[in-house]
């Protein structure tokens, strides 16, 4: 299996251990090694986005540039003294942040950041994704009941049903990338996104499957959109709502624990802007390139680098969309959100499905970039 | 690996327990999210990855949010102590529950003990994900009409349930 | 992570005015219970009828490539168009009848049946 070598490479590397053991340790290795930071630094990248948006400078003392502030960040919220309120359940209010970090975090070992590089290339690889950020809800929702505050819990309740809801869109609007790929492998689905220039012309690849057809196309922008609620980011943020439920549900949460909170935001911002990317945006290929098919044979070491870089950027660049909607758009009302969320995006997204398994059906899995060359070859 | 199915096995068993026996219904329901997770785990091992995550989607992701809206916006039910009565249970359910493990546990490993040695699935006849598109196949084709009956379950659940919550 | 926090926490000095449950600076007014919404409850049933739903549409969908290029892609279409359909109809009743709305009252609910 191509895409899934990583665990495969490390083992002839050290030449010791079982399998399965590599294959944890590349999961944890890719969880530690991207998650974490990435977390970190999103909390200054998000800070320089709003100053830059109003026109503000930002943090700049810590380090050059005030790179640095995050750590000092982590630091502040490690030292940060940790109390509870009063009547406050002790248990669910340590276990709360622990299955938001879990959930937003172990998304991670299954995305494909390059062909050789995939922490745990699953065969039910994206349905595991869905299937672990499905556990922020519980977390969110213990969370803003363990705190003992009426206006915690409300936030709780709004942000656990808009999570819920807004699963529904997001899971219809993965199935199209699915349809077309038939299978649920992440690797494979990214693979199949590629380039292949070849004597005859565009090879069964088609180009990413954004473009596949109209249908796919809608359905990116729906995942996009699904994506944005599932993380509570505006204009979806109603659960956080900063100027009106003070914080949300997490309002009693301070220092680490909140930290904790904040570091799972950011974190399944990147899985949700890394699916779109791997599903609909061709993942880790070069547009226009098929960066294995050159005439000259790259090291697979840099072309390991290259795949992982480009995949990093075109997911940077979506998250970089996301913190640029966060001081752009205003906040969507609760009714509102839950209206185009159920009367909107879900039919929507079904008829995207539906759209898509007809394309496929009449054209018979033929992209419209296939299409259009077969017409003019 | 086998530890890791052990664990998992400890943490189902022990969270039903507590689901079984604990006074309080929230932390009743919290411990019921664990014994999902468990399920999925030992899915897993058994073979099943597809329906591991269905697992998870479904029930940790629905039913438990289900449950914890039941009792979080029905709050008397916190105080309520619903276990007076099960102190007197505890002693038999123990029993009949460690009394069911061993069989579990002995079923179990014989499963991932031959799903393991099982010989790996001809990646070539499918494209990907063998497994659920075996899942996929069965339901299209033997199970066809479970499948449609399903459907049918699912609608009448969702009028009656918009009908109990209507405001009269 | 918490434990590392663990360590590095100052000692606890937790007075009477800091557990109070932080409500705009204001003291906290009535208990901490809010009042009962069923429209939560109804949103929770709704997802997870549509959640098995896609659980059980997923297997189908993977193999529907495989049946393109088999030809037999014509009946799976049609399963797939019955199975989402029927839900459809049914997410089109409670929409026109109401019950997808938020803010729900007698008013938003279609003015067919009444009982009393």
């Amino acid at each position: 299996m191509n895409s899934a070598a990583f665990a495969h490479t490390l083992q002839s590397w050290f030449g010791v251990g079982p399998l399965w053991a590599w294959a944890a340790l590349s999961a944890f290795l890719v969880i530690f090694l991207l998650a974490l930071p990435f977390g970190g630094i999103a909390t200054y990248v998000e800070r320089k986005v709003a100053a830059d948006i109003q026109d503000r400078v930002g943090p700049n003392r810590v380090g050059p540039y005030g790179i640095l502030q995050f750590l000092a960040d982590g630091v502040k919220m490690l030292a940060k003294e940790d109390f509870m309120p009063a009547g406050a359940d002790r248990f669910l209010f340590n276990l709360a942040p622990v299955l938001v970090v879990v959930g937003a975090c172990s998304a991670f070992a299954a995305l494909p950041l390059g062909k050789y590089l995939v922490g745990a290339d699953l065969n039910i690889g994206i349905f595991y994704i869905l299937a672990v950020t499905t556990l922020i809800a519980p977390g969110i929702l213990l969370g803003s009941w363990a705190s003992q505050n009426k206006w915690s819990l409300l936030g709780g309740l709004r942000g656990a049903a808009q999570i819920v809801s807004y699963e529904i869109p997001v899971a219809l609007s993965i199935l199209p990338a699915v349809l077309i790929s038939g299978t649920l492998q992440i690797g494979l689905i990214v693979e199949q996104q590629g380039w292949a220039w070849s004597a005859e012309g565009l090879q069964q690849y088609h180009f990413w499957n954004g473009f596949h057809n109209p249908f796919t196309f809608i359905a990116m922008f729906l995942l996009f959109i699904g994506g944005l609620a599932e993380t509570n980011r505006i204009p979806f943020d109603l659960p956080e709502a900063e100027s009106e439920l003070v914080s949300g549900f997490n309002t009693e949460f301070s220092g680490m624990r909140f930290g904790l909170y904040a570091l799972a935001e950011f974190c399944d911002v990147f899985v949700m802007s890394a699916v779109v990317t791997a599903l609909y945006l061709g993942g880790w290929h070069i547009p226009f390139v098929n960066i294995e098919g050159l005439g000259v044979t790259l090291p697979q070491g840099l072309v390991v680098l290259i795949q992982f870089g480009v995949f990093l950027v075109k997911t940077l660049i979506l998250v970089f969309v996301v913190m640029w909607l966060r001081w752009t758009l205003p906040r969507l009302r609760v009714d509102q959100l839950m209206g185009l969320c159920w009367k909107g995006l879900t039919p929507l997204a079904l008829l995207n499905l539906l759209g898509t398994a007809l394309w496929m059906w009449i054209f018979k899995g033929q992209s419209l970039a296939q299409l259009i060359y077969g017409a003019f070859a | 690996m086998k530890l890791v199915l052990f664990l998992s096995e400890l943490l189902t068993v022990a969270s039903a327990f507590v689901v079984a026996l604990h006074p309080n219904v929230l932390y009743a329901s919290i411990f019921l999210l664990f014994t999902f997770l468990g399920v999925a785990v030992m899915f897993v091992f058994a073979g099943a990855d597809f329906i591991a995550g269905a697992q998870v989607v479904v029930y940790v992701g629905g039913v438990t949010i289900l449950i914890l809206f039941a009792i979080m916006l029905t709050q008397w039910l916190y105080q309520m102590r619903l276990r007076d009565v099960g102190n007197k249970l505890v002693v038999p359910i123990a029993v009949i529950g460690l009394g069911l493990v061993p069989f579990l546990y002995k079923g179990l490993h014989q499963l991932a003990d031959f799903v393991s040695k099982a010989p790996p699935p001809n990646l070539a006849a499918f494209s990907g994900s063998p497994k659920t598109t075996a899942i996929g196949e069965a339901l299209l084709s033997s199970y066809l009409l479970p499948f449609e009956g399903i459907t049918i379950l699912l609608l009448g659940a969702l009028v009656g349930a918009v009908w109990l919550a209507r405001p009269k | 992570m918490l434990g590392v926090g663990g360590l590095l926490r100052p000692r606890r000095s937790a007075t009477p005015q800091k557990v109070q449950a932080y409500e705009c600076g204001e003291a906290p007014v009535g208990s901490a219970w809010i009042k009962f919404n069923i429209r939560f409850y109804v949103v929770a049933i709704v997802f997870i009828i549509f959640d098995v739903e896609m659980a059980a549409i997923f297997p189908c969908v993977v193999l529907f490539k495989d049946a393109v290029a088999k030809g037999t892609a014509a009946l799976i279409f049609w399963e797939i168009f019955l199975f989402i359909g029927l839900l459809v109809v049914g997410l089109i009743y409670c929409w026109v009848r109401g019950d997808l709305e938020w803010v729900k009252g007698v008013m938003n609910s279609a003015p067919y049946r009444r009982s009393s």
